[in-house]
């Protein structure tokens, strides 16, 4: 699971076949966590026995269950891509770059994989290290001031997460095992903070976004893609593996304030992108909209909604992963990255022009596409969760609506209209890159045709989540408010047949 | 009455002893190249080391000279904490001090005589012991950083520090006085059974806030911190690492001794001043440091930080407490004496270069440099898997532990404070373009030495915490 390249003294080539190799593998490696997976069992599985760390509660304890599975896949995924996607583009220090690309790898699978709140934290902030250098070494003009605000940004969050998490050390019996944490805890409110604030930095939740614009801008291509795609994600995956299960009252608490949040990133993060000269820029604050989806779908607490956030998590990871890339892929040809500099496009660059008209497709959420299915189910689930109230998922629908207008009319400026001069001996992708792109499309097709072998494998893990996140309200307030409100004791008659269901499955 | 002595117990502090006089002797023949006095110094340290190891897993305790004198694994492991850094710092040294005809007889000599001093500090069960060791100390390092008599820089470091110094011992010795005034008694453990309760006279509470003052400043604690900065950027590097280092630990430990040993009855009226002091020591110090572009001046100001940490796990008092601030002070001399030693391999040809500007494009002209550098700074800064991470966080979860939530919050979000100026340096070695081209002297290999020793110890502590954690969980009195 863990590779680190070290590729001093070899050549350039070795040096990059070193680590396409080892990204490979882990790739091959996690795919047999896939086929080994079983989506039957609802806990986590594949970890082997935890072994102890430090004595005092610290164990080296993984494993992944049908949320963390697909994370890691696309963590394997996207760096196995990164790697041949940046096979030309650096120009200084690359065995740098590829130790900082697999060392990132390494922290970002363990936060996914880790069970034990210590190690969790540990590769947390350790992953913030080589993604420190990416940017900034090899990243844009305004590097060091993005990659300090990054690290600072998530730094601070951090702080407050280290506080969460000793406090809930001392509250599970001394011990950092995640597997046995169970609530109520004591100030559930303040540790439900301590957590959702340094998850809300990462994913970046308005209005903590803004380091991501920066962040994105300045990174060089494979930096962004990793980041969007699986950096962000590391904030989604933190909601729902301890803000949710572990501090249900607060969560139903915060659930109005957070959710207004979500919507406002949607919208504020699909104006904002509307108006941007910068297609890096662009694609950047697109993910601020996209993100807030996936936090409302969360907060939906509903089977549907949560389960579309997670698939939606996947999607974004290939879709803007995929825009970074081709943004990426012109930049290399035009040095420019600014819309005004292009036009007409498509009559150069067909084979770029196509791929670049499916990924922005799936972005914008085109029914057969992946966007589609993940933001119709979270849409849906929010809409007949009840969580919260139905006027925001109306205005988190014009998030969609707003996305189809940047995004086409981004790409109208860009392919099509005139062609300038200084445009017309822009080479058209060659194989390699079309060989980095063409598996994203290939996941990008499957999951918007049949996503079910997504799907199926999460359902159980999921629905352990909603269990969780549900029984607490549902034990206190809903039984009250159930007397006024006739949806709601609809709602807790679903919940019953749910458990009713989950325990035919059990026997 | 006879004094019988168990000459065994007192192993460490007699090989100290007698590498002092070897060196002493063998200074005097100048046919001995000046460099063997470094290596004796080291071979000296290190059989000490040796011995405090062998002593502290044996679990030896002993008291010794009419109760004055304790030996326990509490001490023992401070002894550990002052060998290491010895160790480091002599080996630091010995490239830096190698030019012109400077003499380095005296230097070893006063090195070894203020680890005997701090070596007294820790296992002081009298206060007068405690302040014999501190002055044995302090009057050895006010020569040492006044050493380079060339440099005004450095003569004013050492009148400043000895000025502050007196200051801070007749604080100290007041305390005593005041201490001994109420209790009667100036033995740890009897002014522990002679304050009760009731006898609670406001000479005792006035002698321990006088004691709280020069501890204070002795390991620079804000706001009796003012001469840090001074002393280390005038003082020799080396010999800022070495303040910066065992003195700061020896410090702590006579503070921990007397405070929890003397005066645990009295922990109402200390422990709020405490959490005071740490949340004013380490906020002032990375807040000041932010502004420093002098690399010792900031060091100074994160030493002081540093502190502040330190001050924590005092505040917490409780075992967890006094074992992760034992942790923490030996990881913390481990890292700043590796910082220090990194500032050291910036050697240019006319001097240091001191100012943070002048590492731009270390990263890659002088690699080695830059690697050593950035892990000792990302430690400082508490990044896992670096041994600051793992000390940090036994720190915070015994104050956790202990009920003070508010402290570890303002601890934690230093933490994030401290990250931007530790990465600043990183930032300029890896991330700017010199704005001119300074030649760097070759490396010496003394001091590559120590600074691999000290970035291995830096990451087995930060991989392994339990090599160095179960003894220090062990060495609680």
């Amino acid at each position: 699971m863990r590779g680190i390249a070290r590729g001093r003294g070899l050549g350039a080539t070795a040096v990059k076949a070193i680590a396409f190799g080892i990204g490979l593998i882990t790739f091959v490696i996690s795919l047999g966590l896939y086929t080994e997976f079983n989506a039957d069992l609802a806990t986590f599985q594949l970890g082997g026995t935890p072994i102890e760390w430090i004595p005092g509660g610290v164990s080296y304890h993984i494993g992944v269950d049908g949320i963390s599975l697909w994370l890691v896949l696309l963590t394997t995924f996207l760096t196995s891509v990164c790697i041949l996607a940046a096979w030309n583009s650096v120009e200084k220090g690359l065995s740098g770059f590829m130790m900082s690309l697999l060392a990132l790898e390494t922290g970002m699978l363990g936060v996914f994989c880790s069970l034990d709140l210590f190690l969790f934290f540990v590769f947390w902030e350790s992953m913030l290290i080589p993604m420190y250098f990416l940017i900034g070494v090899w990243g844009g003009e305004r590097r060091i001031y993005a990659t300090v605000k990054f690290v600072l940004y998530t730094m601070a969050g951090s702080a407050l997460m280290l506080v969460g998490i000793l406090a809930l050390y001392f509250q599970n019996g001394n011990s950092f095992d995640l597997t046995t944490l169970s609530g109520p805890f004591e100030h559930s409110d303040l540790l439900f903070l301590a957590f959702f604030i340094a998850f809300a930095i990462k994913v970046p939740l308005f209005p903590f976004h803004t380091w991501l614009p920066d962040a994105h801008v300045e990174a060089p291509t494979v930096g962004s893609v990793i980041l969007a795609g699986v950096l962000l994600k590391m904030g989604t995956y933190g909601i729902i593996r301890f803000c949710l299960p572990l501090f249900p009252d607060a969560a139903e608490k915060f659930t109005p304030l957070i959710v207004t949040l979500a919507v406002i990133g949607i919208i504020y993060g699909a104006l904002v992108a509307m108006v941007q000269p910068d297609l890096k820029k662009l694609v950047a604050y697109s993910s601020v909209s996209h993100l807030g989806f996936v936090v409302l779908g969360l907060f939906s607490k509903n089977p549907v909604g949560i389960q579309g956030s997670m698939l939606q998590m996947i999607n974004h990871g290939l879709s803007t992963g995929a825009l970074f890339l081709l943004v990426g892929m012109i930049y290399e040809r035009r040095h420019s990255r600014m819309i005004v500099d292009f036009g007409g496009l498509s009559k150069r660059m067909p084979i770029f022009a196509t791929i670049f008209m499916i990924v922005t497709l799936s972005s914008i959420g085109l029914p057969g596409l992946n966007g589609f299915v993940g933001e119709y189910m979270i849409l849906a689930g929010s809409f007949v969760g009840q969580a919260f109230s139905k006027v925001y998922v109306v205005f988190a629908t014009a998030g969609v609506i707003l996305a189809a207008i940047y995004m086409l009319w981004m790409f109208q400026r860009v392919m099509f209209g005139t062609l300038d001069k200084t445009n017309e001996n822009l080479p058209d992708l060659n194989a390699r890159e079309i060989v980095v792109l063409l598996p994203i499309l290939l996941f990008i097709v499957w999951i918007g045709v049949y996503p079910k072998p997504f799907l199926s494998k999460m359902e159980k893990s999921v629905a352990v989540v909603v269990t969780k996140v549900q029984t607490a309200p549902a034990m206190g307030q809903l039984e009250k408010q159930k007397l006024r409100d006739p949806k709601l004791a609809l709602q807790g008659t679903l919940r019953t047949q749910h458990e009713k269901r989950e325990k035919e499955a059990k026997q | 009455m006879p004094i019988e002595i168990n000459w065994q117990l007192l192993m460490p502090e007699l090989v100290i002893a007698l590498t002092l006089i070897i060196v002493l002797v063998f200074d005097l023949f100048d046919a001995i190249s000046k460099t063997v006095l470094g290596w004796m110094t080291i071979v000296g340290a290190g059989i000490a080391l040796w011995v405090s190891i062998q002593m502290h897993q044996a679990g030896t305790v002993g008291i010794q000279f009419n109760e004055m004198f304790k030996v326990d694994s509490f001490s023992l492991f401070f002894n550990i904490i002052f060998l290491v850094s010895t160790i480091l710092v002599v080996l630091i040294s010995m490239s830096y001090l190698d030019r012109g005809d400077r003499k380095q007889g005296p230097y070893y000599l006063l090195i070894l005589l203020a680890t005997l001093g701090m070596m007294l500090m820790a296992a002081g069960n009298e206060l007068i012991v405690v302040f014999l060791g501190l002055e044995l100390m302090s009057l050895s390092l006010y020569v040492l950083a006044g050493y380079f008599r060339e440099s005004p820089a450095s003569s004013e470091a050492g009148m400043k520090y000895l000025l502050l110094g007196a200051f801070a011992s007749a604080f100290f010795l007041y305390g005593i006085a005041l201490i001994y005034g109420g209790a009667g008694t100036t033995s740890i453990p009897a002014i522990a059974e002679a304050i009760t309760a009731e006898n609670k006279s406001p000479l005792l509470l006035a002698g321990m806030f006088l004691l709280v003052v020069g501890f204070g400043f002795k390991v620079a604690i804000v706001p009796f911190h003012q001469w840090a900065p001074d002393v280390y950027e005038g003082a020799p590097t080396t010999i800022a690492a070495f303040i910066s280092a065992g003195p700061k630990a020896a410090g702590f430990a006579a503070f921990l001794r007397i405070f929890m040993e003397a005066l645990p009855s009295l922990q109402v009226e200390w422990s709020g001043v405490l959490i005071l002091l740490a949340m004013l020591t380490m906020t002032v110090g990375n807040v000041i440091a932010i502004a420093q572009t002098n690399i010792k001046r900031m060091l100074a100001y994160s030493s002081i930080a540093h502190a502040g940490y330190v001050l924590i796990g005092l505040a917490a008092a409780n075992d967890d407490g006094i074992s992760s601030a034992m942790l923490y002070l030996l990881i913390y001399c481990v890292m700043n004496i590796g910082a220090f030693g990194a500032v050291i391999l910036a050697k240019t040809a006319d001097g240091e270069s001191l100012m943070i500007s002048d590492y731009a494009g270390l990263g890659t002209r002088k690699p080695l440099l830059a690697i050593f550098m950035s892990v000792m700074l990302l430690s400082l800064a508490g990044f896992p898997p670096t041994a600051g991470f793992v000390g940090k966080f036994y720190i915070f979860k015994a104050a956790v532990g202990a009920g003070h939530i508010w402290l570890v919050i303002i601890g934690a979000i230093n933490t994030a404070i401290s990250a931007f100026y530790y990465l600043r340096v990183v930032v300029t070695m890896y991330m700017r373009e010199p704005e001119e081209e300074l030649e760097f002297s070759p490396y010496a290999s003394t001091l590559v030495i120590g600074l691999i020793l000290a970035v291995v110890g830096v990451l087995l502590i930060g991989i392994l915490p339990s090599l160095m954690l179960t003894p220090a969980q062990n060495s609680v009195f």
